[in-house]
């Protein structure tokens, strides 16, 4: 048996269907984030700059594209020969099998797994959030506490409080109150959806939950809520720093749009705690004589010829010339022919938009997700399109076989 | 899997690369906004399925190996087979006008004995090509070659020197020439168009055992010498960008980059160019920032003017700084208002605020590296 005082279970198997055409056929930790990155790199490079070296990555949605960007782990340096990268699909047993049923159901099913390595505490960590966190001061926090189950909190404005699991909690931080979405928030301390928890305490209750046939087997309506019933220590961790979730397309746009802002580039890429990634060797982006670029972060492998302000542009990119883009992410690959012209756009990976289309045209009536306008993975978008402010452009596709 | 080792001369030098080649083996000069100039070679001998490669260092070979490593970017960290690092002879005072020295594999035979595969390729290191060794080594094989000369295409017809020329008949078989009679096209190289070459490792373990006492003496001469004996074919390639003996060479073949043909063949390709992977984030203009015709490496910070011009990763360029026809290494800091045109600026130089730094297009003006200025 390999001993390990500390293991980290990566919850990376949700859809996301909030993100629409982003998630269509990858998972959600695998949707590229601020130009070279995926959502999946922060939570991982997390691990790797906190000394966690075994990582079991359950995976359920669409797995392919995560995959084969996890791989072994290497490009976060968490290879390893005490532990590594485990990627963990849902399995048959002798008699039966089943898919992950939320996400205590899907630690549950992965007990022998964390039983091979037999940790002192376990981290639960998604693959959903942007932020950048030392682990090992939320654990010895933990330790110093004596707590069974401390849950990372962060402080989020009040008026959006209601959208968040909020924490109250007493002087010496015991968590004494757990409301998933409260319509009257008495609190302002959001749960960051990052718990340590003793592996005893855990494993005790992953299995009564299992037990319970009315529960969702979930950390957070499920869970979290029951360990406080049986007046278990749980603390709240304060993190003050870089969180974002990015669940929605208007806060996944803000999140990357805010990379742009001054100042505030650091905070993201600190050099002292990198954010590594699985990136494809390209050589340097090329500026053609009529391009301008204003306020941008561009990757490396692009080509551009026309103009980019205020714009994230992904590796492998093109733009052609007499193009204008403003307020845009361009997703790795994506090809942009001449003339056509877009605004506050996600254009999707390997996506191609032809001559002369516009993106993004304000309509008349209020846009929807805030006017940003989104064009699917892969989609070939015909010459001279005019697309509405808020749109989502899926690919239109032949059904697969049994698809209806 | 290829049936051939490779074999990388990655101690060649020079006297006309200024400062750039001081404090590195000139393979381990960075070029073309992220690499190194040996990463071509490597990468094109990776692509083409060896797995087996050597590589001949000089004596101040730390770069080198900072670079490389355990050869994992270029997939060379192998159970079976690898990355080989080759310790290549001092010259002392003969000097080191040696491309491919014998005695160089003479002190490192255990890799070449030990193996089992039919072909060695052998190529230098200051070259920039991204070359497939697929097709030549099915050439080889048809023509039951002892020795496949790769040779640059220039194009143009040469004209015989009174150096060594070779004869290439129809059957692409390479004779020995010293008439000075009229050539057609492709029918006539001297030596010092041969870039690399494929050769059966039986063979090169028993021209290094015949050769053992003489010494220093080029592969290269010792194929001259024995063309009567030796099946040795010829085979032009166009995928060499050139290879970097000068500081003009260095300055051309970089600048050629700008170029859209010359990057289709060197990188837009099918066989793509490893590298030491830095995971730089995303290269950020700012809104001051005026770039044309140039190539920007990630990591890249740019609030001023750049044209004509190749930025490495992790390059400050402040507002109001000119950068014309300039090739700035990695981790230069340029202040406010400086110009520059028709400079090599090389790693981590600092130029303070209003300097004018400039050269000229067939004398560019080399920089030292951390340089303050």
């Amino acid at each position: 048996m390999k001993k390990q005082e500390c293991i980290a279970m990566l919850l990376a198997g949700g859809q996301g269907s909030r993100l629409g055409g982003l998630t269509r056929i990858r998972a959600k930790p695998a949707v590229s984030f601020c130009g070279k990155y995926r959502i999946i790199d922060f939570t991982l490079s997390n691990c790797s700059n906190s000394q966690i070296n075994t990582v079991g990555v359950l995976i359920q949605y669409k797995p392919f594209l995560l995959n084969s960007y996890i791989d072994l782990g290497s490009a976060w340096d968490i290879d390893n020969p005490s532990g590594g990268v485990h990627i963990l699909p849902p399995f048959l047993s002798e008699t039966k099998g089943s898919w992950y049923n939320g996400t205590a159901n899907a630690v549950y099913q992965n007990r022998e797994f964390i039983n091979f390595y037999d940790p002192e505490y376990v981290v639960i960590l998604s693959g959903d959030h942007v932020y950048r966190m030392d682990y090992t001061q939320m654990l010895k926090f933990h330790k110093s506490k004596n707590s069974e189950i401390t849950i990372a909190t962060i402080k989020v404005p009040w008026e959006e409080a209601s959208r968040f699991g909020i924490l109250t909690v007493d002087e010496d931080e015991r968590i004494t109150k757990f409301t998933e979405k409260p319509s009257q928030p008495d609190s302002n301390l959001a749960s960051m959806g990052v718990y340590i928890f003793n592996w005893a305490t855990l494993k005790e209750a992953l299995i009564a939950d299992a037990g319970d046939p009315l529960s969702n087997n979930d950390f957070g309506q499920n869970i979290i809520p029951q360990q406080l019933k049986q007046a278990k220590r749980v603390y709240a961790y304060k993190f003050e720093g870089y969180w974002r979730d990015v669940g929605t397309i208007e806060s996944y746009y803000q999140a990357n749009m805010e990379s742009l802002r001054e100042g505030h580039f650091l905070t993201i890429f600190d050099p002292k705690f990198r954010i590594f990634s699985n990136e494809e060797i390209l050589p340097p982006h090329f500026v053609g004589s009529k391009a301008r670029i204003e306020n941008s972060l561009i990757c490396n492998g692009c080509i551009v010829h026309g103009s980019v302000s205020n714009s994230i542009i992904a590796p492998g990119v093109y733009v052609g010339k007499e193009v204008h883009i403003r307020d845009s992410i361009l997703l790795p690959n994506a090809k942009i022919h001449k003339g056509t012209n877009i605004y506050k756009t996600i254009v999707g990976e390997d996506a191609e938009i032809m001559r002369n289309c516009i993106l993004g045209v304000e309509g008349r009536t209020t846009p929807n997700q805030e006017g940003i306008t989104v064009i699917e993975d892969n989609h070939i978008l015909p010459e001279g399109s005019v697309i509405e402010a808020g749109e989502t452009i899926y690919k239109a596709r032949p059904l697969d076989k049994g698809e209806r | 899997m290829l049936n051939a080792i490779g074999i990388i001369y990655a101690n060649s030098a020079t006297d006309s690369l200024q400062g750039l080649a001081v404090e590195r083996p000139l393979a381990a000069i960075p070029f073309g906004g992220r690499y190194r100039i040996l990463d071509f070679a490597l990468s094109s001998m990776v692509n083409s399925g060896i797995r087996t490669i050597g590589l001949i260092t000089p004596h101040h070979y730390r770069p080198l190996l900072d670079h490389l490593g355990a050869g994992k970017a270029w997939f060379l960290d192998r159970k079976d087979g690898g990355l080989f690092i080759l310790p290549g002879v001092t010259h002392g005072l003969l000097g080191d006008d040696h491309t491919f020295c014998i005695k160089d594999l003479q002190n490192n035979l255990e890799l070449l004995q030990k193996d089992f595969a039919e072909y060695v390729v052998i190529s230098r290191g200051d070259q920039i090509f991204n070359l497939n060794f697929k097709k030549a080594l099915e050439f080889h094989n048809d023509k039951n070659a002892d020795i496949t000369l790769i040779y640059k295409d220039t194009g143009q017809v040469v004209k015989p020197t009174d150096e060594m020329n070779y004869d290439i008949n129809n059957y692409k078989q390479v004779s020995n020439t010293c008439c000075n009679e009229e050539f057609g096209s492709g029918k006539l190289i001297q030596a010092d168009l041969v870039c690399m070459f494929i050769i059966r490792r039986e063979l090169l373990l028993n021209i290094i055992e015949k050769y053992n006492s003489i010494g220093c003496i080029d592969l290269i001469d010792i194929i001259n010498e024995n063309l009567g004996v030796l099946k040795v074919y010829g085979r032009p390639t166009c995928t060499l960008i050139g290879t970097i003996r000068t500081v003009k060479d260095y300055f051309d073949h970089s600048m050629e980059l700008l170029n859209l043909e010359v990057r289709g063949r060197l990188w837009l390709g099918q066989d793509r160019i490893h590298t030491k992977v830095r995971d730089n984030p995303p290269t950020q203009y700012a809104s001051q920032a005026k770039v044309s015709n140039s190539l920007i490496a990630s990591g890249s910070s740019i609030a001023g003017t750049v044209e004509n011009s190749i930025i490495f990763r992790e390059v400050t360029l402040e507002e109001g700084s000119q950068i014309k026809n300039s090739i700035i290494l990695p981790k230069c800091h340029i202040q406010k208002d400086v110009q520059i045109e028709y400079a090599i600026l090389d790693k981590s130089v600092i130029v303070n605020a209003e300097n004018v730094l400039k050269g000229s297009l067939n004398n560019p003006l080399v920089v030292l590296k951390r340089t303050v200025i």
